[in-house]
């Protein structure tokens, strides 16, 4: 293997601080024993932490993230695995048309999606509930399944397929068995980067929620616009100790490396 | 009756025809291949016979059945593909027991008969490895194996070797002709690689443009080819535009140039024919004896063989030689040719370019 110059490994370094700095900020931050947000902390303390218990808005928030998020990917997911195997394996007049369509909601600015679901919803007597919200946020992250379901089938043998048609299995057999298992490091990873977006999606979402579905990105922004005290930096911590746990879980599952690469841990 | 039988199988693409008019026969446990270039329609018949393309015209007939109308999972044949096709998330033994697993045979019959198909291909210590672990001589077996293992009236072969490198293609060619005999499944193979062919086929179908070129043994096919473009395509062949003077029961007379040349009893009216000499029937006397008189332009050491291209006054002239532990001609040297008349290929001249 060739070895690393001085300079990318300066450039590597960074480009790790900065994507680090914020998080490392943001825990440093949730462990101060005072009022206000400081960096570094003067102190170690869990005072905001056990404040989370104490505003269990929070916590009803943040469970409906999740349910949000695991809905909308899920979802989501199931409407662009065959989205995505019938652009990237057929041969049909508009295939483009449809793969514009579903990458769409990408380039539209959110603020203007915001303000068309409110229509939308309204329109449809789903405002306020918490299916309209789901059915808009697997929308918004439809083009982040396919693009990686995509480049699965991208690399997908058409005679791997053709070969189980042979031996006698019947289309839906030959979907279960061979060509989901082939596309599953693209699904999985796509269900994931849809999960996260949704989970932390804000600016869609404040158009569209009310008190009852109000989701943890929404309830974490309302309450700085009023105060700033670390409660919102130990939520936050909270958060992301649950995603390197996620992160952890599914790297012992199935490989994490297997599911950003494609290969590796096999 | 001959066990498949294609009568006038036709592919149209729009206004191309990827396959024309194509007829012939495969008899009860033989190996033929269709051989021909890349694009020549071989690929798309084998499609057709696998069921994975409708023909715009003709029929398919197996054991006295046609084929039109019955899907590809219906039609019981074992396909091998040139990338082998694996299902990379199953074991070997998953992926030779899946044609059985969808024949709903018994779990207790299906790890019996995986085993005896595994150890027709030499695989059996290696039933619970991934595809991903073994190398392409051993995937290419896995394959085999799953085809073999439903028992198919026809095994197709699409370019099986084409993967696998030169020294490993010549053990596979012997242990593929192996398998095929004691299996004892008909087998069609499809192939642009003449060696591959005249190595195992009992019958060569050779295609061109999406026709039949010639129908005949390995044997005959490269000694008596019927046309320029077979003659060129199976092995090397000097072949130089000539005139029939005459033909009679005795011998032909040849015109080639400023050459009058002797050659066997012929078919074909006098007028303009191609004739087609192969490189090892020439052998290399005195430089005034023989029926021509070149110059060594290049000489090639391949081993076993000498491979010479000679400048004559008729065109280059490819000569091989094999190495009987002596140096042949030096380039530059002047070198007579000669050949037997009878070794001398009359073939009607070449009407389109091929």
């Amino acid at each position: 293997m060739r070895r690393n110059g001085p300079l990318s490994i300066l450039f590597s370094l960074v480009f790790v601080s900065f994507m680090l700095a914020p998080i490392v900020v943001v825990i440093g931050v949730s462990f101060t024993p005072e009022g206000f947000l400081e960096f570094p902390p003067s102190g170690i303390s869990l005072r905001w932490f056990r404040a989370i218990l104490d505003n269990p808005e929070f916590i009803t928030a943040a469970w409906i993230s999740l349910k949000l998020g695991v809905a909308a990917a899920t979802v989501a997911t199931v409407l662009a695995v065959p989205a995505a195997l019938a652009i990237g394996q057929g041969r049909f007049a508009g295939r483009d048309a449809l793969q514009a369509l579903f990458l769409s909601p990408l380039m539209v600015p959110t603020v203007v999606l915001g303000i068309a679901f409110l229509r939308f919803l309204s329109l449809m007597g789903l405002n306020g509930t918490f299916f309209g919200l789901m059915l808009c946020h697997a929308i918004i992250i439809t083009p982040f399944i396919l693009r990686l379901v995509l480049a699965s089938v991208a690399g997908l043998d058409r005679s791997v397929e053709k070969a189980a048609i042979s031996l006698g299995a019947r289309p839906l057999t030959v979907f279960r068995r061979v060509t989901l298992p082939a596309i599953m490091p693209g699904v999985i990873g796509g269900w994931m980067l849809a999960f996260i977006t949704s989970f932390d999606e804000l600016t869609v979402t404040v158009f569209i929620v009310n008190p009852s579905t109000t989701t943890l990105p929404v309830r974490l922004f309302s309450h700085i616009t009023q105060t700033t005290d670390p409660l919102v930096a130990s939520v936050s911590a909270v958060a992301i100790l649950f995603t390197v746990a996620l992160m952890l879980l599914i790297d012992r599952l199935y490989g994490l490396d297997r599911l950003l690469i494609g290969e590796g841990k096999r | 009756m001959a066990f498949l039988e294609l009568h006038g199988l036709t592919k149209r693409f729009g206004d191309f025809a990827a396959v024309d008019d194509l007829t012939f026969t495969v008899e009860r446990g033989s190996f033929v291949s269709l051989l021909g270039p890349s694009g020549c329609g071989k690929t798309t018949t084998l499609q057709m016979v696998a069921g994975f393309e409708t023909p715009t015209e003709g029929k398919i007939i197996l054991d006295g059945k046609d084929l039109s109308g019955i899907p590809a999972r219906e039609r019981g044949l074992g396909i091998v593909f040139q990338t082998y096709a694996l299902f990379t998330h199953m074991t070997v033994e998953e992926n030779v027991g899946f044609g059985l697993e969808m024949r709903k045979v018994s779990r207790a019959e299906r790890k019996r008969r995986v085993a005896d198909a595994l150890d027709l291909v030499h695989l059996s210590h290696l039933g619970n490895r991934y595809p991903r672990q073994m190398s392409g001589g051993q995937r290419q077996r896995v394959a085999l194996a799953r085809a073999l293992v439903i028992e198919p009236q026809l095994l197709l072969l699409d370019e099986p070797l084409s993967n696998l490198d030169a020294k490993l293609r010549e053990e596979m060619q012997l242990e593929l002709r192996r398998i095929q005999r004691e299996a004892n499944v008909t087998t069609l193979m499809v192939t642009h690689d003449q060696s591959e062919a005249l190595a195992l086929s009992d019958s060569i179908v050779v295609i061109d443009h999406g026709r039949l070129r010639q129908d005949a043994t390995p044997f005959d096919v490269y000694e008596t080819p019927q046309s320029s473009f077979v003659s060129r395509f199976l092995g090397k062949s000097n072949n130089f535009s000539a005139r029939l003077e005459s033909a009679g029961p005795d011998g032909s007379k040849l015109v080639c140039g400023s050459l009058d040349l002797q050659g066997p009893r012929v078919d074909l009216a006098p007028g303009p024919v191609e004739i087609a000499l192969r490189p090892e029937r020439i052998t290399l006397v005195g430089a005034d004896a023989g029926q021509l008189r070149g110059t060594v332009a290049e000489r090639v050491f391949m081993g076993n063989q000498w491979l010479l291209r000679i400048e004559t006054e008729i065109g280059d002239m490819l000569v091989m030689r094999y190495n009987t532990g002596r140096a042949e001609a030096e380039q530059g040297a002047t070198v007579g040719l000669s050949w037997k008349p009878e070794d001398i290929r009359i073939l009607p001249a070449e009407e389109t370019s091929a």
